[in-house]
């Protein structure tokens, strides 16, 4: 008796290829806004006069619970000038830009450490301010 | 004449597009995001000297208080304030030129909060920023710690 070999198709199901897609894309963009700091609550103080930055090799945030942020991980004021050093090494001085973003009811108490500690990693300050529509 | 309708039309959208369709409308919808760029200062934090000047610079006081700011001792109205500092770095230098044009070490300011840790951004960068302004060249002044032994 003669068996019949049984044909099995063996396609990758092409309608899956979009979804695949998809979570891939989801994938990446979660992957890129790892060291986002969006998330943070902060408002900025306003000034007349305010002019429009570039971008910024670090980014130090104080919340409207007087929390630092560095690059979107909370961290502690010991260790804030050591690791704004290391991500600043290998930058040409002009490109050492560190973006403050302060929260405008922050006290000196927690902004006043922070920019020390800017300054003492060799970081060119950027101060976050939204211009004052008042004026 | 008769035609014959046809039975067999594709009435379903192809599924292997839906992908496609998906990607497309992400990436749209990834342009559209508006980037809009940070705005603010920029701000020259000068290096920590260990040495003293011999001549005492002009020191701004910056506290909680929202009105007035401490200039040299003096309470000034924060709407005066930019005017008052002119004329005392004028005054200072005894010179009636322009701030900017003053020799470098006669310009400098030093804006601190000493004890007034209680002082809010919104009010310290107010002020920094009538400082730059002014012409005059911001320093500041963070209270060092210092460990005294008792022995």
């Amino acid at each position: 008796m003669k068996i019949t070999r049984k044909h099995v198709k063996a396609d990758v199901p092409s309608v899956a290829m979009g979804d695949i897609a998809f979570l891939l894309l989801i994938f990446f963009v979660i992957l890129s806004r790892a060291e986002d700091d969006t998330h943070l609550r902060w408002t900025p103080a306003n000034l007349p006069k305010v002019e429009n930055l570039g971008n910024a090799a670090v980014s130090v945030v104080i919340n409207d619970e007087s929390k630092v942020f560095l690059n979107g991980a909370q961290i502690g004021m010991g260790q804030l000038a050591e690791q704004i050093e290391a991500r600043l090494a290998g930058f040409p001085v002009g490109d050492r830009k560190v973006r403050l973003k302060v929260h405008d009811n922050a006290t000196a108490q927690y902004f006043e450490p922070v920019i020390e500690a800017i300054s003492q990693a060799g970081g060119e300050l950027e101060h976050v301010l939204q211009l004052r529509s008042d004026e | 004449m008769k035609f014959r309708r046809r039975s067999n039309l594709l009435v379903e959208p192809p599924a292997t597009a839906t992908g496609d369709i998906a990607f497309n409308l992400i990436v749209f919808f990834l342009v559209c995001v508006a980037i809009t760029p940070d705005t603010g200062r920029k701000q020259e934090v000068p290096s920590s000297e260990q040495e003293k000047e011999k001549s005492q610079p002009m020191e701004v006081l910056v506290t909680r208080e929202a009105k007035h700011v401490i200039l040299d001792g003096n309470i000034v109205a924060i709407d005066d304030f930019p005017r008052a500092l002119t004329a005392a770095l004028q005054s200072k230098a005894g010179s009636s030129a322009e701030v900017a044009d003053l020799p470098e070490k006669q310009r400098i300011v030093v804006i601190s909060t000493k004890d007034n840790k209680d002082a809010p951004y919104a009010k310290w960068i107010k002020v920094a920023a009538m400082i730059e302004d002014v012409g005059a060249i911001l320093t500041l002044q963070i209270e060092e710690e210092r460990t005294v032994d008792t022995d």
